[in-house]
This record gives C-alpha cells, sequence and structure tokens, in this order.
C-alpha cells in the first residue's frame, strides 16, 4: 500500500516535472533540462524571497570536501499554492534534492523536488519540458 | 490511517487527473499549458462556479473577482491567435523579435511586462462605476487603472509601460481603449515587439460566474502590417488572493542566463 502511495506520488512528481517552467525568465537560456542532478547535502541557508525561493546545501565529497550549491525553486507565492511552507527547509537539516543543473556550469541547479531525512518530499518548482 | 491514505491517494490521483487533462489538448486546438510550476499551483484553485455572471447595483455585468492567467500570454503570444492565422510582423519586426536573446528579455531584469503579456500568476478586478482597477501580482506587482468617467484620453501623454486607459461598455463588454505604451516591454517570452503607436482595445466578457473571457485588438502600424486580434481565457481563482511579489527583491537570474531557448507556444 505505501509502495502504491509512493509510486502515485512520484508519478504526480513527474507530471509536474514534465510541465514546462516560466516564471519571470525563460527556463530553457538558464538550464539544461538534459543534465538532471540528485544532490545530498546540509541546509546552509533558506532565501524565502521572490521571484524564486532558494536555498544552499553543502555537498561532502569522497575526500570529504565540501561544495556549496545554490538550489532554485519556484517563487514563494507558488510553492504556497503548492502547499508548502517556508519552516519546510530548516537550515541545518539534511535533505536530497533531484534536480537539473545550470547551462553556465556554475554550482546553481534548479530543482523539482526536496527530500527531508525523514522522507517528507515536496514537489519544488522550476522544470522543463524535455 | 487508512482513511487517511486512502484520502492522500485520492488526493494525488485527482490532482494528477486534473494536471493529465489540463496538459492534453483538445483536437485542433493549441497546447494549452505552460507556465510550469506556477501555473500548475493555480491548478485546484479554480472556481467549479459555472453560475450566471453577477451583476452590479446599477446593471452592468460584475467583472470583480480573483482571476488566472492564459498561458498564451506567456511565452509566444502568437499562442492566442485564432489557429492557421500568423502575426502580420513588418520585416524590421521579424528580424528584432530573432534577434533577442533571453537575457534581454526586461522581465527577466524584473521589469514590467506591459499588456497584455501575463504571468503565471493570479490579478484581480476591482470593479466601480466610474474607474476599474486591474490589481496584478507579477510580473511585476503593479495596476492598472481603466477610468470609466466618459473622459479621453490625454492629448499629451509620456509614454509608459501600461499607457492611458479609458473604458466603456457596450451590452455586456467591458470595451477598453489604451494607448500612451512605451516600447520597452515585449509582448512575449519570444521578443515580439512593439513601438510607441500601438493602440490596444480589450474586451472582456464574463459568460458565467466562473470564467472572464477576452479578446485583446493590437493595432500598432509601426511594427505590424495590419491590426490582429488575440483571445484569452482566465478562470476565476478561489482560496487563494494576490500575494506580494516584488521580482527585483532577490532576482539572481539574469547573469546565468546564458542559453538562447526561449520559451515556447503556450508557456
Amino acid at each position: 500500500m505505501r509502495t502504491k502511495l509512493g509510486l502515485l506520488v512520484a508519478g504526480l512528481g513527474l507530471l509536474v516535472a514534465a510541465l514546462p517552467a516560466l516564471a519571470h525568465h525563460s527556463f530553457g537560456a538558464e538550464y539544461d533540462a538534459k543534465r538532471p542532478v540528485t544532490l545530498h547535502g546540509v541546509v546552509t541557508r533558506v532565501e524565502w524571497f521572490n521571484p524564486h525561493a532558494r536555498f544552499s546545501i553543502d555537498v561532502k565529497d569522497e575526500s570529504g570536501n565540501l561544495t556549496s550549491w545554490n538550489l532554485e525553486l519556484a517563487s514563494p507565492n507558488a510553492l504556497r499554492r503548492l502547499g508548502w511552507t517556508k519552516d519546510f527547509l530548516q537550515v541545518g537539516g539534511e535533505v536530497t534534492v533531484v534536480g537539473v543543473l545550470a547551462k553556465d556550469g556554475s554550482k546553481l541547479a534548479t530543482a523539482r523536488s526536496v527530500t527531508l531525512a525523514d522522507g517528507r518530499k515536496m514537489v519544488a518548482g522550476a522544470s522543463a519540458s524535455e | 490511517m487508512k482513511n487517511d491514505l486512502a484520502r492522500s491517494i485520492v488526493t494525488a490521483l485527482s490532482l494528477a487527473a486534473v494536471l493529465t487533462l489540463s496538459s492534453t489538448p483538445a483536437a485542433g486546438q493549441v497546447q494549452p499549458t505552460g507556465g510550469g510550476v506556477a501555473m500548475s499551483s493555480l491548478e485546484r484553485l479554480k472556481s467549479k462556479s459555472s453560475g450566471p455572471a453577477p451583476r452590479t447595483a446599477d446593471g452592468k455585468p460584475d467583472l470583480s473577482g480573483l482571476w488566472g492567467p492564459d498561458p498564451h500570454f506567456m511565452g509566444d503570444v502568437s499562442a492566442a491567435l485564432k489557429p492557421g492565422e500568423v502575426l502580420p510582423l513588418h520585416p524590421w519586426a521579424l528580424k528584432l523579435t530573432q534577434e533577442r536573446l533571453p537575457k534581454d528579455d526586461p522581465n527577466a531584469s524584473c521589469l514590467p511586462a506591459g499588456v497584455p503579456r501575463m504571468a503565471p500568476y493570479p490579478w484581480k478586478i476591482v470593479q466601480t462605476p466610474k474607474l476599474i482597477v486591474f490589481l496584478i501580482e507579477g510580473n511585476v506587482h503593479t495596476y492598472r487603472q481603466i477610468f470609466m468617467d466618459g473622459s479621453a484620453h490625454p492629448k499629451d501623454m509620456d509614454p509608459t509601460w501600461y499607457g492611458d486607459s479609458r473604458g466603456k461598455w457596450e451590452g455586456n463588454t467591458l470595451v477598453v481603449d489604451t494607448v500612451g505604451f512605451n516600447d520597452k516591454f515585449w509582448f512575449d517570452g519570444a521578443g515580439h515587439p512593439h513601438t510607441e503607436k500601438l493602440h490596444l482595445i480589450e474586451r472582456y466578457r464574463r459568460p458565467d460566474s466562473g470564467h472572464l473571457e477576452f479578446e485583446v485588438t493590437i493595432d500598432d502600424p509601426g511594427a505590424y502590417t495590419r491590426p490582429f486580434t488575440l483571445f484569452g481565457h482566465s478562470p476565476l481563482m478561489v482560496n487563494t488572493e494576490i500575494m506580494e511579489y516584488f521580482c527585483i527583491e532577490n532576482n539572481q537570474d539574469v547573469s546565468h542566463i546564458v542559453g538562447n531557448e526561449k520559451a515556447g507556444r503556450g508557456e
């Protein structure tokens, strides 16, 4: 039963992710939908502001080095209408982010979903039609 | 617990169904979805109401309400033309459209969308007998005033992003005449241009309580060879409100917009 629900939620996430994103800029000119990324790290900063909510995470590599990633979400307005609250992301919390990399090669990605350590997951925002 | 789980599944399925339906174009229609997650965030907030449109005390159609955006007015306004029609651009305007890059879109720098471009956020009509106000969540967070007192456009206007709007009722249709635009805003993410000769006539109807229909006739002999009309629809939004949207507050995107890909039709 739980697996079925998980699949449904995953399916729903894919459906939302399949929709093109446009807030105030072209998605395809900033992000490369062909370069998906999954990042696991610790939240170091949350910016709950327009035009996009953002958060930063520190990701540890095999050697233990930390890299900070800037992650873009939809606008706080859209996120709230999707059921998000700004305290979903907590500084110090562990998260897994599924997203798409920026085209310019910087440590920037747009998040499609964010899953917390306790398993709670939210569809995150910006995405693109492939 | 079991009930909660069942309810979650039903909710997930309904939302999935709504999203699937909304992204499936009917035969012969332009793909109707767009605006990504911001648009999908509005899906479950659309009114189901289809009763007769309300009227004001003076007997006019009451257009008051919070209205959802039409995605055809975001990525490429060609999507809002009649099927088979193309934008009648002068050659220089077509060339400019093709040359414009996403990083130069005024919207990306949080400058105003102008008219008739929409963002994937709701807007509100506040209606009084002498003045109708559009409150616009984004982009940018602004307003339009439509003077309904029978007055004419001022003779000497400085060009502005939203122009000068004067309205009147023709039966059940609100007709808004706007001039005095600057040439800075783009009609859409595709970069369709205009000149300061732009003259817009918008016609708004509320066919039932839950829906607004509008037509925008664009007459700009500077950039287009003839007038043309865009057709739009807005659903009534419930259980939400206009929210603050100051795009300039934390806009980090422009320096990362390095590609040429523009939003497509219906985005």
